[in-house]
């Protein structure tokens, strides 16, 4: 934490104007807000929803938005954490956070290496293979709104 | 089938605002909650100089032994009001006015006005009335 706050971006970050980190926050919650509305429609069809529209329909501009947002949310969010780093060390909602994330993450690569995910553009999935998307889906819906949720709280602890 | 997804949609959203609009944890360090109503004065001296990054411009200041934490305006608003990174110099002696927090042992307090050599920045001016001088 300390060498990330004494990071050229740390530096940047403090010295570089009174809006930079309002612009910043702006941008991270722009980032969060393309991810999570994204990923929130994927999910929810993988767990039953809207099955009259076809996935192979959702699953390609859903993926490359959330996957925007997240590189989005990802770069503007080391820059609020490099401020100052050090004042987040003990703070109980930084350490929900990123595991929250970690174990989304894992998921999205479980999701994308399962054989349903691949077979899902080329034919109808069974049952079992509904379902076990259907796990994984509400796995990230877990892990995604936790994120959210617990990086909001950080300010307020 | 129209109708009844907007009224789901309608039911979703008065939810959100619901929850959103609910009030937080008197903790928050984002609004006055965490903070004792009463406005309080310190006189102390300057261990760190103003700082203007982060949702809020901060100093520090040591006041009989103790290093306060003292939440400022947010950058721009605490530019503003003339108090900026080289306007206080580390070691000087200055009077805060503010609210502290609920919690003594954080010894953090929300900061509406500073006096330095008889200058007075005062970062939240709509609080101003409540200041005794």
């Amino acid at each position: 934490m300390a060498w990330l706050e004494g990071s050229a971006l740390g530096h940047a970050m403090r010295d570089s104007g009174v809006w930079t980190y309002g612009i910043v926050n702006l941008t991270h919650i722009l980032g969060v807000a393309i991810l999570f509305g994204a990923i929130v429609i994927l999910d929810l069809r993988l767990l039953g929803l809207w099955k009259q529209v076809p996935l192979a329909a959702l699953s390609k501009p859903i993926v490359s938005m959330a996957a925007i947002g997240f590189v989005v949310a990802a770069i503007s969010g080391s820059g609020l954490l490099a401020t100052k780093a050090t004042e987040y060390v003990g703070n109980p909602f930084l350490y929900i956070k990123f595991p929250a994330i970690a174990l989304g993450l894992i998921n999205v690569l479980l999701i994308h290496r399962s054989r349903a995910w691949k077979a899902h553009r080329a034919r109808d999935l069974t049952v079992r293979e509904q379902s076990q998307l259907a796990a994984m889906g509400g796995t990230s819906l877990v892990c995604w709104l936790t994120a959210l949720s617990a990086g909001r709280m950080i300010g307020y602890w | 089938m129209a109708i009844q997804l907007t009224r789901g949609a309608l039911g979703a959203m008065v939810c959100a605002a619901t929850l959103a609009l609910s009030p937080l944890p008197a903790a928050a360090h984002h609004g006055w909650g965490g903070n004792v109503d009463q406005v309080s004065e310190m006189t102390g001296m300057v261990v760190e100089g103003v700082k203007l990054a982060g949702p809020h411009g901060t100093m520090k200041i040591n006041v009989d032994g103790h290093v306060w934490d003292l939440t400022l305006a947010p950058p721009f608003r605490t530019s503003s009001a003339g108090l900026k990174p080289d306007t206080i110099p580390v070691g000087a002696m200055v009077i805060v006015r503010g609210q502290k927090n609920r919690d003594a042992s954080r010894y953090e307090m929300k900061t509406i006005q500073v006096e330095y050599e008889g200058r007075h920045f005062t970062v939240y001016p709509e609080r101003e009335a409540s200041l005794k001088h």
